[in-house]
């Protein structure tokens, strides 16, 4: 029943960019773990998740986004965010992840100075 | 709207124990409270709170036991929506609301921010247990309040 989750990854000089589609929930989860822990291996320094605005979080998905913030927090990594329609912006802000992980309006915007 | 019933305003469904069915109820509530009026951003609210009050049912009430169904009731009144949402588990009891800062230093438990946001979301929330056994997390949100100046950037709750 989940919308399954598909991640690409990319590269911007030295930014490692998440292309996250689909829905964020406890049961596609492990899959975005997976990339950051794979990006983080390649010692990825500056991260930036790029949301789908049309994408399902619920609070399963957040837990994910807390282990990443939490292992970023020890690898001292820089992550920032984009692409969140204005409801989970809110809930970021809500939930607190906003403090750990910056938030940005745009792509460009995030990757500008990054 | 033609005129419409006591009972026509109570929609009832059941969705079994099963992860991402909480999506159904989700929409269901959100398909009214727009025949109602509600604007984009409180149903948006609603919709993270039903998903969230049915994970923990379907989750920590059932168990992700499928033979067993959550309920949910929705109820239109004049000027707002309760959605009501029934297990048969024992209840959530008295629960601590969760702290980032605690999360992000004890990585083994992140989760838990389900009854925080619905507490967040809403305008009553009200967890009880009726004579049959049944656990009941019972949500309010009306049309007026929190309708106007509530953008992305609202504070941070501590």
């Amino acid at each position: 029943m989940n919308r399954d989750i598909e991640i690409s990854v990319s590269k911007n000089n030295d930014v490692s960019i998440l292309n996250i589609k689909g829905d964020v929930t406890a049961v596609t989860g492990e899959k975005l773990e997976d990339a950051y822990e794979k990006i983080s291996a390649e010692g990825a320094k500056k991260i930036l998740l790029l949301f789908d605005k049309e994408s399902y979080i619920n609070s399963g998905g957040i837990a994910f986004l807390i282990s990443v913030a939490s292992e970023s927090k020890k690898r001292e990594q820089s992550i920032r965010l984009t692409g969140l329609s204005e409801h989970f912006q809110k809930i970021f802000h809500m939930v607190g992840l906003t403090k750990y992980m910056s938030l940005f309006p745009s792509e460009e915007s995030a990757l500008d100075g990054f | 709207m033609s005129t419409i019933t006591d009972e026509g305003k109570k929609i009832e469904l059941y969705i079994p124990s099963i992860m991402g069915f909480e999506k159904v109820a989700m929409e269901c509530a959100a398909s009214i409270a727009k025949i109602m009026g509600f604007n984009d951003d409180r149903i948006d609210d609603l919709k993270t709170a039903v998903s969230e009050a049915c994970l923990n049912a379907i989750e920590h009430g059932h168990g992700m036991n499928a033979s067993l169904k959550v309920g949910i009731t929705i109820t239109m009144a004049e000027s707002s929506l309760q959605v009501a949402v029934h297990d048969k588990g024992g209840g959530i009891g008295q629960i601590d609301l969760p702290v980032i800062e605690n999360k992000i230093e004890d990585e083994s438990n992140t989760r838990g921010w389900g009854i925080f946001l619905i507490k967040n979301l809403m305008d009553e929330v009200k967890f009880e247990k009726t004579a049959e056994g049944k656990n009941v997390v019972r949500m309010i949100i009306n049309l007026k309040k929190r309708s106007e100046g509530q953008g992305s950037d609202i504070p941070e709750k501590s």
